[in-house]
């Protein structure tokens, strides 16, 4: 069925040729705060005041706050309503101690884990620290995120190094299949930028002279690139890559599930394919082809879980990791992932 | 009136079951210990603290303080935003029956009294909808024995739950229920149940209950996809039209399948298992812990309860840019105290000190 793989990359070209501006991204709650789920002064100075100010969610409170009636006469229903929002507003506070405290515990904990796990551009030490490990994950997935224009490792050029960062890492472990996803797609738009930074990551960690080739791949627009630009491989033998990068975004995910559907839906409609056609191991067949295999290890780099759009199709059976409290692609995230990986144990369903 | 009571006694007779239920999971007296092995002796006392523990929670006037507790917490919460779709993948009950060596039946039955347990704290709260995985579809590769097991402990507590929902005595007046997933994988006896008890609760507006029974997200996708192209093929939609919200509403969890708020996965694993992977993977936040499901209680939900509301404040105080207190006492601040422009010309500064050049001093 390679014409319904052709008609969904021929929209999506169209469609990315009309809407340059992505959607703007909704983060999951909890890291919402700027800095990272550590509670400020003003962030608790803000949920107390939208609490009070705003009226609660939940139905059932409202109407009987319309109704005026409460358990000691007319206006006892109000007080108890205040009451109520002032403990609300009392466990806020205890709450976001806890939290700062937590946050002050975490972040200790991960300083003292990035002094232990420091990779120094070193193949052989990341080697070493896979080699103890029982089993290694056959593809690799990691969400980068663009960091404000201003931080330390912010803005595009922060999100190529996260990323070629990760590529070295991937390579040295000996892991051969890696995809990097950020919502917005900035690796994808500076292909080239990209590979030459990995290009230049790899001489660090690499002999200069015989660096390890890599492949890019953007399912998105069918593309495949060759080691960094000007070093294209041009015969089939040097073809063999030490590693296969795949690049998403958020295009990937939603909007490539649409899309088939729009596809299939019409194919249906004109009578050039059956409704019988369309299959469970169909969809999935095509969606690999599309987007790729699923991951078998999501990492994320970010102080809580939050998925961004990652495509939902190939989160399955993926197992995710994350640092809580951590906000920095680092070494010890990429090795202690590997180490859950291989201690944990997946029964589908038995 | 006749028919009043029968449902009336049914609902004591499911009491009295429960309250069985509850009797076989307390611990029971442990056997004297080796005297000479210390080890012996540890697990004796550790054996003896939890049975002290229980029957002080058993005691009459700690329950009713316990449930006390419960219900102001419960009620201070409802004062602050609450999510509207929650989700629980109760995983652990094979483990925990496992850990106090039981039969994996009773696993299962102390997972569905944590259920309903949590679906009263949901309904307290004001949840309109909840879900829970109950029976993936690659479940049916469990040993024929434990699937007819949960097959039957499903119809059971469907039973249960909508004799509640229709008793407006009880926590779970007026809930709604449903049960999604690959039906035509259960037996026809059992589909027709679980329509009867759709049909019996069809009215509550309460609370959306949906029970995932065999439910797999990727099958829910698949058939998804499969009933927009049938509108587009018999019904003439326009499938240029097909869009994400056209393809949500075709799930089965319908007007809820666009997103999930909170989404509590227990017993440490951390993946989705096919799971709501369309809801969660925008901006749902999934809660992982590492209790057994039948070990899931209250006060933990409790906190991650706490813990979304306070982050939502934060963010919706975040995204309102009128909070009306702030703007207001801006406002008088501007009108009554005018503070002078601070506008500095270069010409009111003090003249610098002299510059003298090291270089240039010879």
């Amino acid at each position: 069925m390679s014409k319904i793989k052709e008609r969904v990359l021929r929209a999506q070209d169209d469609e990315c040729k009309t809407s340059h501006r992505d959607k703007q991204r909704v983060s999951v709650v909890t890291n919402a705060t700027r800095k990272s789920g550590k509670p400020g002064v003003t962030d608790v100075k803000g949920a107390v005041g939208s609490v009070l100010l705003t009226p609660p969610d939940s139905e059932a409170v409202r109407r009987k706050l319309e109704s005026q009636k409460g358990v000691l006469g007319k206006s006892s229903g109000k007080i108890e309503f205040i009451f109520y929002k002032i403990l609300l507003c009392v466990l806020y506070m205890l709450y976001a101690c806890a939290r700062y405290t937590q946050y002050h515990y975490n972040r200790a904990k991960i300083l003292i884990l990035n002094l232990a796990y420091s990779p120094s551009n070193t193949p052989q030490l990341i080697r070493q620290d896979v080699l103890k490990l029982q089993k290694l994950p056959k593809r690799l997935a990691a969400i980068v995120e663009k960091k404000r224009e201003g931080d330390v490792g912010g803005g595009v050029s922060g999100v190529l190094n996260d990323g070629s960062d990760l590529v070295a890492w991937t390579i040295s472990a000996g892991i051969k299949h890696l995809a990097l996803y950020d919502f917005d797609g900035h690796l994808k738009r500076n292909v080239d930028e990209f590979r030459k930074s990995v290009f230049h990551k790899l001489t660090k960690y690499y002999d200069p002279s015989n660096v390890p080739k890599f492949a890019i791949r953007i399912p998105q627009w069918n593309k495949v690139y060759f080691n960094a630009p000007g070093q294209e491989a041009d015969d089939t033998t040097s073809k063999k890559v030490a590693i296969e990068i795949s690049l998403l975004s958020n295009r990937d995910g939603r909007e490539t599930i649409i899309e088939l559907t729009r596809t299939m839906a019409d194919l249906c409609a004109q009578n050039e394919m059956q409704l019988s056609d369309i299959t469970m191991k169909l969809i999935d067949s095509e969606l690999t082809q599309l987007v790729g295999h699923e991951p078998d290890l999501l990492l994320y780099f970010g102080p809580n879980l939050d998925l961004q759009g990652f495509p939902p199709w190939h989160i399955r059976l993926t197992e995710f990791y994350w640092e809580q409290d951590n906000d920095q692609v680092t070494y010890s995230v990429f090795i202690r992932g590997l180490k859950k990986y291989a201690a944990c144990k997946i029964n589908v369903g038995k | 009136m006749v028919e009043h009571n029968r449902s009336s006694n049914t609902v004591d007779v499911i009491e009295k079951e429960l309250k069985q239920t509850k009797e076989r999971f307390k611990p029971k007296a442990p056997p004297f210990p080796y005297v000479l092995s210390p080890m012996s002796i540890l697990e004796y006392a550790h054996a003896q603290k939890l049975r002290l523990w229980s029957f002080i929670l058993s005691l009459a006037c700690v329950s009713w303080a316990l449930l006390q507790i419960q219900m102001t917490l419960t009620n201070i919460l409802k004062m602050g935003p609450l999510p509207e779709h929650v989700s629980f993948i109760m995983d652990g009950n094979r483990r925990y029956a496992k850990s106090l060596s039981l039969p994996v039946k009773s696993g299962h039955e102390a997972g569905a009294i944590t259920l309903l347990n949590l679906l009263t704290v949901c309904r307290a709260l004001g949840v309109k909808t909840v879900s829970a995985y109950a029976f993936s579809i690659e479940n049916f590769n469990r040993p024929q024995e434990e699937v007819d097991t949960l097959t039957s402990l499903l119809a059971e507590k469907l039973d249960e739950v909508a004799r509640r929902a229709q008793d407006c005595n009880s926590e779970l007046f007026g809930l709604r229920l449903c049960v999604v997933g690959e039906r035509s994988r259960i037996s026809k006896e059992l589909n027709d149940r679980i329509s009867s008890v759709e049909r019996m609760t069809s009215e509550g507006d309460s609370m959306m209950l949906y029970i995932c029974f065999p439910y797999t997200s990727r099958n829910d996708i698949y058939h998804a996809i499969y009933d927009c192209a049938e509108t587009a093929k018999y019904h003439g939609f326009p499938a240029a039209q097909i869009d994400e919200s056209v393809l949500t509403n075709h799930m089965m969890l319908r007007e809820n399948s666009n997103n999930c708020d909170l989404l509590v996965r227990t017993s440490g694993h951390t993946r989705l298992s096919d799971y709501m992977l369309w809801q969660v993977h925008q901006n749902g936040h999934v809660e992982f812990s590492s209790t057994l499901w039948p070990d899931y209680g209250f006060l933990e939900f409790f906190r991650v309860l706490l813990k979304w509301s306070f982050f939502t404040s934060v963010q919706r105080r975040r995204n309102s840019r009128r909070l009306l207190r702030l703007h207001t006492a801006c406002h008088l601040k501007e009108t009554l105290f005018p503070r002078a422009p601070k506008h500095v010309s270069i010409e009111d500064l003090p003249s610098p000190p002299q510059a003298i050049s090291v270089a240039d001093r010879s």
